[in-house]
């Protein structure tokens, strides 16, 4: 295709990190960066009352701009800011600062605010605080729109539709303002993929992507550019074949997202009526609105570490708040809490680096050695389960003994006995399960079943024990093959141990997310899948559009294979003839 | 006049959220409500004035209300921290 690169020729490839999916095209449109800088102007007494018009007009103005924005947004994380934002337009302070400015020390309103509010934005730089910095950035925002407002006479500056913003930094207070002027993408040159902002863009549906260094080139020179929100690729002046490429991204990504809403909302079902559970793994609570709108029947893995290790100071108060936001999401389905699955090294000052630390001190080994952390942990769980009676289970991570099985169990015992004296209600058959995630456990499934209520597989951990294979050594990372025939025989040999003692099996890692071994697990017997949001509808699709026996019958077969390849060629052709 | 030390309790410290319900319970009464932290004082009707103490978990201050309905803001408003900012 050798007029690919004569066009390529005048087109220029920027990469940053995708931060909020979907493909974005039109105009270039450069936001101009916060470095308004307003000259104090002296003013004569008799202005002073038409500065302080000025003021108060734009003041009024730009609140009603806030006001009009909360009536327009649904989602409670934009509210939330916008309050905060409307609040300091009311700020009793900060209006008395600027009067005096203009009434006593007579400058011009502009400058008024741009000095009033600095003082405020200095010392929030100065505070090293991480939030206080974040806010920063709107506080500025909301300084820039009122002086912009005196300055245009309340006029907005207007964005043509359908253009991509570029910008240095955006506060989160822009990225709403910018989604009600339509605008097809964002692409910003700093920027993190946990910010507000990402957060933001991300609920309104804006593809973004971040980390993008386009200042070197000035994007509005060129009639048209692309971004990709999924890859982070940006193309400035596109050539046809890339347009065209970037249009057959849209509308793949249009019609799967089409697709996922039409699963999303299906029966968990296959053809034939036979029922199967799919639940969501969920680590922070900005995931939570999506249980609803991928599908998600409750969480399967509620992955409590990583709350963990961002803040010190994790107490039982703390904790219950976390899981009653998830209890609330899951709107009346089982939530499964996984205990904390940490290794030393992120919780304890004294920690020493380990030589194995995937075969070392880490999930249920460490929390039976630091028993105020697991009771912590467990008086929070089970205080909550008294509001919410059957919807909560215990899940214990990184189980390699029975005997810990019995330890756990006696800590939980423990707890219990400490709420009935203080007579707190709690759910008294709370179901507990464990991991199946170390190959020993795997071994020995059908007498950890007579134990415990549950049993969830996590297919990662256990791929990499079995096989001996370190995920993240790049040297073997070859050898990392969860469709082993080795794993296979240990999920098989799980189910049949959970079938004797008549406890369910779920399973929990990566390998659920697949649909085609989704369809595997599902042909064993094993109906209870657990996989990010993202997964769900992708999987539902397979599952919903097969029959029991059909899957039976792939089961059978992956399980008789023995050797991986055969394995993979198995799945391909079975998938090939899904369509 | 009354005053009264306290502590904040919540993890996070007085971030972004929780001074925003701070205002918004303080504003609800006609008593002037200060607070007093690192010998520094603040209208505590005001959102940047509280965000700007960045006040973290632990921090100690002194709250001090004065006016008509003195007494009911006092409560409120320790009630609010004592119970971490959380609403209803």
């Amino acid at each position: 295709m050798t007029h690919v690169k004569e066009q390529t020729g005048t087109s220029i490839t920027l990469t940053g990190i995708a931060a909020s999916g979907g493909i974005g095209g039109g105009r270039a449109w450069v936001l101009p960066t916060s470095s308004t800088t307003v000259k104090p102007e002296k003013i004569s007494h008799d202005d002073a009352k038409k500065e302080l018009a000025k003021l108060d007009a734009a003041v009024k103005h730009v609140i009603s701009e806030f006001d009009h924005l909360k009536s327009i947004s649904k989602d409670d994380e934009v509210n939330q800011i916008l309050d905060t934002q409307i609040q300091v337009l009311y700020d009793p302070q900060l209006l008395e600062d600027i009067h005096i400015k203009i009434s006593k020390q007579l400058f011009g309103a502009e400058y008024a605010i741009f000095e009033s509010f600095n003082k405020y934005i200095e010392l929030l730089d100065e505070s090293g605080v991480d939030w206080a910095k974040e806010r920063m950035i709107d506080i500025v925002s909301i300084r820039d729109q009122l002086i912009k407002t005196i300055k245009n006479n309340g006029e907005e500056l207007l964005i043509a539709e359908n253009s991509v913003i570029f910008a240095h930094d955006v506060s989160p207070t822009e990225i709403i303002q910018l989604s009600r002027q339509n605008i097809s993408g964002l692409v910003m040159q700093k920027g993190g993929l946990t910010s507000h902002a990402v957060i933001l863009a991300q609920s309104l549906n804006i593809p973004c992507v971040i980390s993008a260094d386009w200042t070197m080139h000035d994007p509005e020179d060129f009639t048209m550019v692309l971004m990709d929100g999924d890859s982070g690729e940006i193309i400035l002046n596109p050539s046809n074949d890339e347009k065209s490429l970037f249009d057959k991204r849209k509308t793949e990504q249009e019609e799967i997202r089409a697709e996922t809403m039409i699963w999303a909302a299906k029966p968990d079902q296959t053809n034939c009526g036979s029922s199967f559970t799919i639940q969501a793994n969920i680590e922070f609570l900005n995931e939570l609105p999506r249980l609803k709108t991928h599908g998600a029947k409750g969480v399967g893995l509620l992955r409590t570490e990583t709350i963990l290790f961002q803040s010190k100071n994790f107490d039982v108060d703390n904790q219950i708040e976390f899981y009653r936001s998830v209890m609330d999401a899951a709107d009346n389905k089982t939530v499964t809490i996984r205990l904390f699955d940490a290794g030393g090294d992120k919780l304890l000052d004294d920690y020493e680096a380990e030589a194995n630390p995937f075969l070392g001190w880490r999930g249920i080994r460490m929390l039976l050695d630091k028993p105020d952390l697991l009771d912590q942990q467990l008086e929070a769980i089970l205080r909550v389960s008294g509001d919410y009676p059957g919807k909560l289970k215990i899940l214990v991570p990184m189980v390699s003994r029975l005997e810990e099985i019995d330890e756990i169990k006696q800590a939980i015992h423990r707890v219990e006995r400490l709420l009935e004296i203080k007579n707190i209600t709690f759910d008294k058959s709370i179901p507990l399960g464990i991991m199946i995630e170390v190959p020993s456990i795997a071994l020995m499934a059908e007498h950890a079943a007579e134990k415990v209520d549950f049993f969830s597989i996590g297919t990662n951990d256990l791929t990499q024990y079995t096989l001996a294979v370190d995920r993240g050594n790049e040297h073997i990372s070859k050898l990392y093959e969860p469709l082993s025939p080795a794993v296979w025989k240990l999920i098989a040999m799980t189910k049949s141990g959970a079938d004797k003692a008549g406890i369910p099996v779920a399973v929990c890692g990566e390998m659920a997310s697949r649909p085609e071994l989704a369809a595997c697990f599902l042909g064993m017997g094993i109906t209870e899948l657990s996989m990010t949001t993202n997964s769900i509808p992708g999987v539902k699709a397979i599952l919903c559009n097969s029959s029991k026996s059909e899957l039976k019958n792939l089961a059978e077969i992956i399980l008789s294979i023995n050797e991986t390849h055969l394995i993979n060629l198995h799945l391909k052709e079975w998938m090939q003839s899904k369509g | 006049m009354l005053t009264k030390k306290v502590a904040i309790l919540n993890e996070s410290g007085l971030h972004a959220r929780p001074s925003s319900e701070l205002v918004k319970l303080a504003s609800k009464f006609k008593s002037d409500f200060f607070i007093e932290m690192y010998g520094y004082r603040i209208n505590g009707k005001s959102i940047l004035g509280i965000m700007t103490l960045a006040a973290e978990h632990g921090a100690e201050m002194e709250l001090i209300v004065e006016g008509p309905d003195e007494e009911d803001a006092m409560r409120e408003i320790s009630q609010l921290i004592e119970n971490k900012f959380v609403t209803e």
